[in-house]
């Protein structure tokens, strides 16, 4: 028996070591936060460049001016006049001018249901065929009738379709160019491009004309038609899947090096290049990215590996039009040059400003050591569930009624005497515990189904109701739990341990797909790591139950409406959306992953161990 | 003795006279292996290099049957260019060096590292035309150009695979065993180029580089219209040498003017040179012409130097007269001194015996040597018989 204990045996049972993991864990959170916090200092963050060698950006003369300002003049003025008509009407309109430019048009009709609404319109699109090119390849220009925020896209679309009958008069492309004016900003380009690589759900259409593999699509989106001074380029694509760096950085380097127009990101209308302006940058990419919503029309194409961007002129300034065409006559020219898909430079990064950004190697360890806090813990846990309660050895000795026994380990030459009971295993109890993390991880199917399944005019009641339940829930569960199974201390133990190794583990694994989401959740379910039940301290209790509360996944989301001032329903009728349309995942990662640890947790708070001081009786 | 010594006074003297006439007899055919490593519509520049040197090449008089033209792309007909057909290497545009009349013998895929060794080495296959082989002996002078992207001791080919510094070294020196050369002169431009040339051990290579280990060779200017950048500085400036001061194949100019002319604060990298594998060292290699490597041999000396031409004629006739003259005389003081002592002339050089024919004597006792003949052969028949008689009872 006494060969059998190890030394590693006795260090376990070590009560210094025993104490470390905790504070081993808080230290890991202070570093990830204190991580991200140092990112946007020069010694952490780069500066951006060109990795592939065939873009060779800003290195050609653009000649989009002189007569084609007229030309766009005279479409613009033709868009105009078709505000507010019927969808068929401006595309009957809009196929005219493209086969007057010469090229081949088609279009498609879509019709998605999201949220017990319809959204359906017809996406119309140009093929100009690369005259000495071999059709393998392809670029895309898109213009979407309206924007984002709904508005008119005059100047975009009068735009694309003045520099559709510009680039067909040049004979040096080598890939097609696609020219797209969706109906509008959030489902035609994505029915678009789903039916472009014919993965399409009922109700959209297949494209009848179809081109070669598309390399890159830049969005323009300039719905006023006023002068402007820089243009904001938006580059967030669905799930926080990001566009290889290098695109942007070359149009960030046509613009402003060769054009001599700024270029802003994330809404820093204003940079100043300070430590502020850099973080607040950067943590409304995080935001963006870890909402994983469609930012622009370009959000659909980057799932399918198709770098893309959206150009937002802003500002007032003496910057017209036909400069905003020659930035993408360059960039298209940029785009020509290349031989392979865009792979030389980042896919994952973080961008403090348009010329600096840290890549995956650098901001990574942040969302990791956040995680691996969990981990930390959960295999504490798992070792504390095995040693005897620490009372009681103290009490036996206390009273002094009965000498604990002693036992002989033997190892090496050296023997010591200690107490059997340091040398005994407990064994684990982990049915309960597991049916208890897993059932809570199943449950989140449920909030899951109804707020993808509900229609928008009951959204915001079900949520409330939604609410309400959830911070019912937990005592609810937790009652019937300790009145029919009466759990010990050690299975509330092997409980948390569980749902923080599954918490762990999931946000390191999301950690190198959605950088952004996994801190962020991280960092709200970190108190998680500290909770347990507080018997007989109910001023503790009902801190920290009032604590989870406040980051609780439905708190935080009426937070974040009431903070910008959005409507849930809006909101929630936009993640359905976003769930049905563009295959949005960041709810199963809060209803499956982040909620059902939250659910633990308040079950923790609320719990009553069985056996807490019952050792001291028997 | 004095009167060998006098023998050999023409040709000393005509070797003084005409030194550099006589150096660059010494070769009698001329060829260039031009070579671009870099595929892709962003090397333009690449391609732009090895064809103006291609072209500079053929002003000077190598014929396109002694040109190794080897070119990994088509930039004419690449589909980006807005200038379909046609390959500049400046931005002026004003010489289209794709042209009407270029001979391009590797292309393509076909350039590749064992190709090209196996080209210098002639290690080709019996199916290899004559126009892809370099068929050069060992009086051949050869110009290797190569350009593309590499590194410390290596040369990229293609993004595929790479050349090695000892890869070349040791292609030379097959090269230099198989005498399929006299002298080399190797150039090359890419970054790091000095270091390819580094490993060479074989003799009568002069070789020059762009720049130094760790660092980069830079491309001269690009053509906004292009889009790409056309030429690379280091072969700029040795175009711009060639098409300024090499003007004709009658040129004087020598490597030492060529090299001399680089300028580090236009190349913006060290270029280098190596003369120590050449005889006579730094010494004897400034001397040489720069058309002895970029032009074609010359086997009529054209008297180019209008100037001074009549002088130089009544100079060579006044030789030749002096010549004659000391010629007769010596003739007449051998005829003296062979009636003084006839064995005399045995002590002759190496070179004086090698003139004279063998004198075959008369032979007197012939019918002698038919009789010993006749008995030798009846001997043999009959230890022939003898033979075949002991062999037939068995």
């Amino acid at each position: 028996m006494s060969g059998l204990l190890s030394s590693g045996a006795l260090l376990r049972r070590d009560p210094r070591l025993l104490k470390v993991p905790p504070y081993l864990s808080f230290l890991c959170i202070v570093i990830g936060v204190a991580w991200l916090l140092v990112l946007p200092l020069d010694n952490y963050s780069r500066k951006t460049y060109i990795s592939e060698n065939a873009l060779l950006p800003g290195q050609v003369h653009t000649y989009f001016a002189g007569s084609d300002q007229n030309v766009f003049r005279g479409y613009k003025k033709e868009v105009d006049a078709l505000e507010g008509k019927g969808n068929t009407e401006v595309n009957d309109k809009l196929e005219e001018f493209f086969k007057a430019s010469g090229l081949k048009v088609a279009r498609q009709k879509y019709e998605y249901k999201s949220a017990g609404e319809t959204y359906s319109g017809e996406n119309i699109y140009a093929i100009l065929h690369a005259p000495r090119g071999d059709a393998e390849e392809a670029i895309v220009l898109v213009g979407a009738w309206t924007n984002v925020e709904g508005e008119l896209n005059k100047s975009g679309v009068a735009l694309v379709l003045t520099l559709a009958r510009y680039f067909k008069r040049w004979s040096l492309w080598s890939k097609d160019i696609i020219f797209l004016i969706t109906a509008d900003s959030r489902a035609g380009p994505q029915a678009w491009v789903d039916a472009y690589h014919d993965t399409h759900q009922k109700g959209i259409q297949s494209l009848p004309v179809k081109s070669g593999a598309l390399q890159g699509a830049v969005v323009i989106d300039y719905p006023f038609d006023h002068r402007f001074e820089s243009i904001h380029i938006v580059y967030d694509g669905i799930n926080g899947q990001l566009p290889n760096l290098d695109l942007l950085n070359t149009v960030v380097a046509i613009a402003s090096g060769q054009m001599g127009i700024g270029a802003s990101l994330q809404k820093m209308w204003r940079h100043t290049d300070t430590y502020k302006d850099r973080l607040t940058t950067m943590l409304r990419g995080m935001l963006n990215q870890g909402l994983g919503h469609a930012s622009g029309p370009h959000s659909s194409f980057i799932p399918y590996h198709v770098d893309a961007i959206t150009l937002q002129p802003y500002g007032e300034g003496w910057q017209d039009e036909m400069a905003m065409g020659r930035v993408i006559e360059s960039t298209f020219r940029s785009l020509n040059n290349l031989l392979e898909h865009l792979h030389q430079s980042f896919f994952f990064y973080l961008l403090m400003q348009s010329s600096r950004f840290v890549s995956i190697g650098t901001y990574l360890p942040s969302a990791m050591l956040v995680a691996i806090n969990f981990t930390i813990m959960a295999i504490f846990l798992w070792v504390k569930s095995a040693s005897p309660p620490a009372t009681a050895g103290k009490v036996a000795s206390a009273t002094g009624e009965k000498s604990a026994p002693l036992m002989l380990v033997q190892e090496g030459d050296a023997k010591a005497l200690v107490p059997e009971i340091f040398a005994e295993e407990k064994e684990r109890d982990f049915f309960l515990p597991l049916a208890v993390v897993v059932g809570s991880h199943f449950l989140g199917v449920l909030p899951l189904y109804l707020f993808n399944h509900t229609p928008e005019i009951m959204l915001p009641a079900v949520f409330f109701i939604f609410a309400v339940m959830n911070f019912v829930f937990p005592f609810l569960a937790s009652t019937v739990l300790t009145r029919s199974f009466a759990p010990t201390s050690q299975q509330y133990q092997l409980i948390k341990a569980f749902s923080l190794l599954f918490l762990g583990m999931f946000l390191s694994t999301l950690a190198t797909l959605n950088f952004s989401l996994a801190f962020l959740v991280g960092l709200l379910s970190a108190p998680l790591t500290y909770i347990r039940s507080y018997p007989g301290r109910p001023i503790t209790t009902v801190f920290f139950i009032g604590l989870l509360s406040l980051l609780a996944p439905t708190t935080v989301f009426l937070a974040g409406t009431t903070y910008w001032n959005l409507g849930i329903g809006e909101v929630l009728k936009e993640a359905a959306f976003g769930w049905d349309v563009w295959g949005m995942n960041t709810q199963v990662v809060v209803w499956c992953v982040w909620w059902p640890a939250w659910v633990v947790g308040m079950i923790q708070l609320a719990g009553k161990p069985k056996d807490e001081g019952g050792s001291i009786k028997i | 003795m004095k009167l060998f010594n006098l023998l050999r006074l023409p040709a000393v003297l005509a070797v003084m006279l005409a030194a550099p006439v006589a150096v660059t007899a010494e070769h009698t055919s001329n060829w260039a292996v031009l070579v671009s490593t870099s595929r892709f519509w962003f090397n333009y520049r690449h391609l732009a290099n090895v064809l103006s040197l291609y072209r500079t090449v053929k002003r000077l008089g190598i014929p396109d049957s002694q040109i190794i033209l080897m070119l990994p792309d088509d930039m004419a007909c690449n589909p980006r260019n807005a200038f379909p057909g046609t390959v500049y290497s400046n931005a002026d545009r004003a010489v289209d060096l794709y042209g009407d009349n270029i001979e391009v013998d590797y292309r393509g895929y076909e350039v590749t590292v064992e190709n090209f060794i196996r080209l210098l080495t002639d290690r080709v296959g019996e199916e290899m035309p004559r126009s892809k082989r370099l068929l050069t002996d060992d009086r051949s002078n050869i110009l290797v150009y190569m350009t593309g992207h590499g590194g410390n001791e290596f040369l990229k080919f293609q993004d595929a695979e790479e050349i090695s510094a000892f890869d070349l070294a040791d292609a030379f020196e097959q090269m230099w065993e198989k005498k399929r050369y006299h002298e080399l002169l190797f150039m090359i431009d890419t970054c790091q180029a000095n270091t390819m040339y580094s490993k060479f051990y074989s003799p009568n290579i002069i070789a020059t580089g762009s720049s130094e280990i760790d660092q980069s060779s830079y491309s001269h200017h690009a053509d906004n219209d292009v889009g790409v950048a056309v030429i690379d500085r280091y072969t700029y400036y040795n175009l711009d040498f060639l098409e300024t001061q090499v003007r004709e194949p009658s040129s004087k100019q020598t490597l030492a003017d060529l090299f001399d002319s680089y300028d580090e604060s236009k190349i913006h990298s060290h270029p280098g040179v190596r003369w120590d594998l050449f005889p006579g060292g730094e010494q004897a290699g400034r001397e040489r012409l720069v058309m002895d490597f970029f032009g074609n041999v010359q086997n009529v000396e054209v008297d180019s130097t209008a100037g001074n031409a009549t002088e130089f004629e009544e100079d060579l006739l006044a030789l030749g007269k002096k010549i004659a003259e000391i010629r007769e005389r010596a003739e007449r003081q051998e005829a003296d001194e062979r009636n003084a002592s006839l064995p005399e002339p045995l002590h002759s050089t190496h070179t004086t015996r090698k003139l004279r024919a063998t004198k075959v004597e008369a032979d007197n006792r012939s019918w002698g040597k038919t009789a010993v003949g006749v008995l030798a052969l009846s001997g043999c028949s009959l230890v022939w018989w003898l033979g075949s008689q002991m062999d037939s009872p068995a």
